[in-house]
């Protein structure tokens, strides 16, 4: 398991955890201080960033578009620093 | 001048807390209820966590059971609140989406709705400023946090506001290694969260907050603030949530 905490520069604090397989995300869940409206949208970013590469260019646009095709706004963080807290997690790795 | 219910200061238990202002929600969504503002109190003392936080990353929660502190998941997003019942009291507000107290601009609602709390402690001789996202700040230090939702039409924003500050009991319940609480830490919350109490040096009654939180937010929200209850339906949803989600280790423990 991977585990990583990023707080937002003027913003929230944002948790992760996750497992990989083969180098794609397993399964992963966020925690922390943020807002995501509608709240429901955490639990299916979650489930869609599964089969994904740990890679912060892709992560952050596969996630951004996932917002925007949601019309999910996120108030104190944004989707970058969601793929963010993800790679500083493997950076950190023992 | 929009009339808005009010339900005056109450004290109930965490879930049963959490579940009013969903029943409350339910109930707009349908048509049966007007929009509303409540104040209240929480009894036993708890702790909120944000609706994306894990319980027992945040919370010490064994310290909480033995020392009857009730812990609940909060439907809104946001951090760890304790709410003390000597030590606070929490507004809820809730409003149709659309309504003009609510624009769209989440950010810009949370400014307008907490003008209620910067009123209200300007009743009570403090300087307050909102700092956004969705704080009050006294003299730099937070006096009070915000947490808004917007579900099924409607937008529900609760918050607290701080009368009296136990730093030491804070650490306790939420989750800092017991080390790390040492002078210093202390030192720094103190420096960052402020009270009613601390910033005026003097005793400030709970009847005071209520007055000052009634009258602020009828002046800035520009309300009529009508005496109301909760209608038998409100209370029986409000019950079964309290029971069947508010108190149950599958929501509370959900992160």
């Amino acid at each position: 398991m991977y585990h990583g905490e990023y707080k937002v520069p003027g913003g929230k604090l944002i948790k992760v955890s996750f497992s990989l397989s083969e180098g794609v995300i397993e399964s992963i869940r966020f925690t922390g201080d943020f807002f995501l409206h509608p709240e429901t949208a955490l639990s299916e970013l979650e489930e869609h960033l599964v089969g994904e590469v740990v890679d912060e260019t892709a992560l952050s646009e596969r996630i951004a578009s996932f917002f925007d095709d949601g019309g999910v706004q996120a108030i104190g963080c944004s989707a970058n620093d969601f793929a963010h807290v993800v790679v500083l997690a493997v950076q950190h790795a023992p | 001048m929009d009339e808005i219910r009010f339900i005056d200061l109450e004290v109930n238990p965490a879930a049963k807390n959490m579940a009013i202002d969903e029943a409350i929600m339910l109930a707009m969504r349908d048509g049966a209820a007007p929009p509303t503002f409540r104040i209240y109190r929480w009894k036993p003392s708890a702790v909120s966590i944000g609706t994306f936080q894990g319980m027992t990353e945040e919370v010490d929660v064994d310290f909480c059971r033995a020392h009857g502190i009730d812990v609940v998941r909060r439907m809104t997003g946001g951090g760890a609140v304790y709410h003390d019942f000597e030590g606070e009291i929490t507004y809820s507000i809730l409003l149709p989406q659309g309504h003009r107290l609510v624009p769209s601009d989440i950010l810009k609602s949370y400014e307008i709705l907490c003008a209620g709390i910067v009123a209200a402690l300007g009743h009570l001789g403090i300087d307050a400023q909102f700092s956004p996202v969705n704080d009050i700040v006294a003299g730099g230090k937070k006096i009070s946090g915000n947490a808004q939702t917007r579900r099924h039409g409607i937008v529900l924003q609760h918050g607290t506001t701080l009368l009296d500050l136990d730093v030491e009991k804070m650490f306790s319940v939420l989750k800092v290694s017991k080390e790390k609480v040492s002078d210093k830490m202390i030192r720094d919350v103190k420096q960052r969260v402020t009270s009613i109490r601390d910033a005026l040096g003097r005793h400030v009654e709970m009847s005071e907050l209520r007055d000052a939180l009634v009258q602020g937010f009828s002046e800035a929200l520009d309300i009529s603030l009508v005496p109301g209850r909760l209608s038998s339906e409100e209370n029986k949803v409000a019950e079964d949530l309290a029971r069947t989600k508010y108190s149950s280790t599958e929501w509370n423990f959900a992160r």
